[in-house]
């Protein structure tokens, strides 16, 4: 069974890369904002069913809209901001557990609308990616990679490099960063907190849509695939400590290879489990993440 | 102020024995339908409802069912199970305390229909499924429960049996069950089937539902299997197959149950689902004869084509049966809208005894043993997607085409 360990590898760091995309906007958003966006799921299912039609209706492969797919989600994002913001900065109850609430019914409102709007039939959106894989051949080993799932993983880095950046080297970055240590010392010091907020709720909404087309291409899309996604999310970010942006690329491959092991050379009917188990492991010896660096 | 609160009580106490504990006056049938609207089985569930609406439709097209020559029409209420044994019970609990339903049409999945059994036994209300599968549910022996769809371990030898008549027959086989009700018994249905057979089973694993499965099937590929069979549903089944081409391995044959059958498949997954086969009771092109709302199985399909664009699957037909079969069974006994106790439990009886040829082929439940209140009078057929149409390969009795097999490589497609 050692023979598999390089594929066992593979495929784990392959799913790493989804989980990647799933969450890191998320984490992004939870860090300045300060809100367990529920609805996550459901942006990457809107995502994912624009790219489907535009695909249908254009004959184009869907990763050619992927910057359109982010402009107009962006746009999405950016509007409904203000709203998410005036739940948040209430002054009565607990305006926490209120924007779970909100994000909660936002995200049955959704499921709802998609079911009603897109039908409840599941689908697959074609690539020219999603044709091929190719074979490499380690110590007389072959290990397979499947191009669809290569270009997520690319995709994956890209963007968690692209946030570094903007987050690391730009003015924008460091109003971010202000905002996500001290929301009124960063508006005292200049930083438009009402309109940073809706640009990045804007950038998460674009990037968790833009990733809906990139996993309708290796998996399948329906009106209710969601509910797994934010589920997912969730754990990603809580393992890499909550708004620790850093830490999602390694959370979410630690997840990837702990389930492609686990599936491979234990019971695969308790992988869940096994995720689970590591994840309660984790926060017991670290309850802020991985590295100890979560809020 | 205590003689205040001994009124109210008084009243309310009243009131119970002023309104009967079920019974109702109506003029129309009225049915409960417990089904997955919402939730990750929201496709599966959407089926149920198209069988179980055109049944209704259908009915009332007539004027509705004629009981010693007066015709009702019937009423479906429907109630949402949200992919969840937990709200399907509630469901049901309110269809039959607050709607006060005359019987209940049940849901798409197993699970669910294992919750929703025990409480309609409580209420004594009649139900029957039109899809769940699972022997779990026969093996309870629940009084009130019936299906139209034979359990899965009556159907799923079949299509093992099938692939064995192949040239050159195949000699392993990895078996993949997502884990629930329904797909695990598939899973172990085709298992039990395979030991039958003498084929070498190089794999059998249960998977958590929704799960990318591409390491598994990256180890089951090492292992060189000439069959994949699969146990899922609708959204799994498509994951599979994407996932089975993403690591470039093609078995001699992959074989996936009965949730391929329906168009919504086929037009999913593209050329991709070619050579599939799968494991089913019905097709629109069976030869079926009835004399009960739709004349044959062809009839049926045009009659769902014109409704939903879609001319229907095994599931959506077993629901349209599930319908009949009630209808059947109350004109046998002359019960008509408002049941008491008495003559639900009449009802039962009928249904027990009733023998009747519809358009899915003949409904006769059992009346004892694994398969109590299954429905045994269905013969399963293998399928197989042929130019985007489902064929039946087999058993030779049925066959409409030849199998092809081995299937052809994905890559080559």
């Amino acid at each position: 069974m050692m023979e598999l360990l390089p594929q066992a590898l593979t495929d784990g760091i392959l799913l790493g890369g989804i989980y990647i995309t799933i969450a890191i906007a998320f984490s992004l958003t939870y860090g300045v904002m300060h809100v367990i966006d529920f609805a996550v799921g459901e942006w990457i299912m809107f995502g994912a069913f624009t790219g489907y039609y535009l695909n249908k209706w254009t004959g184009l492969d869907p990763f050619l809209f992927l910057p359109v797919i982010f402009v107009l989600y962006f746009g999405v994002g950016y509007v409904i901001q203000p709203v998410i913001h005036r739940v948040l900065s209430g002054t009565k109850g607990n305006p926490f557990l209120m924007g779970l609430v909100f994000t909660f019914g936002l995200a049955i409102m959704f499921r709802g609308l998609a079911l009603t709007a897109f039908g409840f039939y599941s689908n697959s959106i074609p690539s020219a990616f999603s044709e091929g894989s190719f074979n490499l051949e380690p110590l007389g080993l072959t290990v397979t990679i499947p191009t669809v799932r290569l270009v997520g993983l690319a995709y994956a880095l890209a963007i968690t490099l692209i946030l570094h950046y903007l987050l690391k080297k730009t003015n924008f970055g460091l109003g971010v960063r202000a905002l996500a240590q001290h929301k009124d010392a960063a508006g005292l010091m200049g930083v438009n907190s009402k309109r940073t907020g809706s640009y990045v709720y804007g950038i998460y909404v674009g990037i968790s849509a833009m990733t809906g087309v990139l996993l309708g291409c290796i998996l399948s899309i329906g009106a209710q695939m969601g509910n797994e996604y934010t589920i997912f999310a969730f754990f990603v970010v809580v393992l890499a400590g909550m708004g620790y942006l850093a830490g999602v690329p390694w959370a979410a491959l630690l997840l990837g290879l702990v389930q492609s092991i686990f599936m491979i050379y234990f019971n695969p009917s308790h992988t869940l489990l096994a995720v689970f188990a590591i994840l309660y492991i984790i926060l017991l010896i670290s309850p802020r993440g991985l590295f100890g660096k979560g809020v | 102020m205590k003689f205040g609160f001994v009124r109210v009580l008084l009243l309310i106490a009243a009131l119970f024995v002023a309104i009967p504990a079920h019974a109702e006056q109506r003029n129309f049938f009225k049915i409960g339908v417990i089904t997955e609207l919402s939730g990750d089985l929201v496709t599966g569930g959407n089926i149920t409802k198209r069988g179980y609406d055109l049944w209704a439709q259908e009915v009332n097209a007539k004027g509705g069912i004629e009981i010693q020559g007066k015709k009702y029409p019937v009423k479906l209420v429907y109630a949402d199970a949200q992919s969840n044994p937990a709200a399907g019970a509630a469901a049901a609990e309110r269809l039959i305390t607050q709607e006060k339903v005359d019987f209940i049409l049940g849901p798409y999945s197993s699970g669910v229909t294992l919750a929703v059994a025990p409480v309609v036994d409580k209420y004594k209300i009649p139900m029957i499924t039109g899809s769940a599968e699972s022997p779990l549910i026969w093996k309870n022996k629940f009084k009130y429960t019936f299906g139209t769809i034979p359990p899965i371990n009556f159907t799923g030898a079949t299509s093992i049996k099938t692939l064995t008549e192949m040239k050159p027959a195949p000699k392993t086989i990895a078996i993949i069950g997502s884990n629930d009700a329904f797909s695990k018994a598939t899973a172990e249905s085709y298992k039990a089937a395979a030991e039958k057979a003498k084929l070498k089973i190089v794999k059998f694993s249960i998977v958590p539902s929704g799960q990318d499965m591409t390491p598994l099937l990256s180890a089951v590929r090492s292992m060189k299997p000439d069959v994949i069979a699969f146990g899922g549903h609708d959204e799994e089944h498509v994951k599979f197959v994407k996932a089975l081409k993403q690591i470039g391995y093609t078995p001699k044959a992959l074989l996936m149950h009965c949730g391929i059958t329906d168009k919504a498949f086929i037009d999913a997954v593209g050329k991709d689902g070619e050579q599939i086969f799968g494991t089913t009771c019905w097709t629109g092109t069976a030869k079926t004869k009835s004399k009960v709302l739709w004349p044959n199985a062809a009839a049926y399909a045009a009659a769902s084509q014109k409704a939903f664009n879609n001319p229907g699957d095994y599931t959506q037909g077993g629901c349209s049966a599930a319908g009949i079969a009630f209808q059947t069974a109350l004109q046998k006994i002359g019960a008509k809208p408002g049941m008491d106790e008495a003559t639900r439990t009449k009802l039962i009886a009928a249904l027990e005894q009733i023998d009747v040829q519809t358009f899915y082929g003949r409904v006769k439940f059992a009346t004892s043993g694994e398969f109590y209140h299954a429905n045994v009078g269905l013969d399963p057929l293998t399928v197989q997607i042929q130019s985007g149409q489902v064929k039946t390969v087999g058993p030779k009795a049925s066959v409409e085409a030849p199998a092809i097999y081995p299937m052809k490589e994905w890559k080559s497609r």
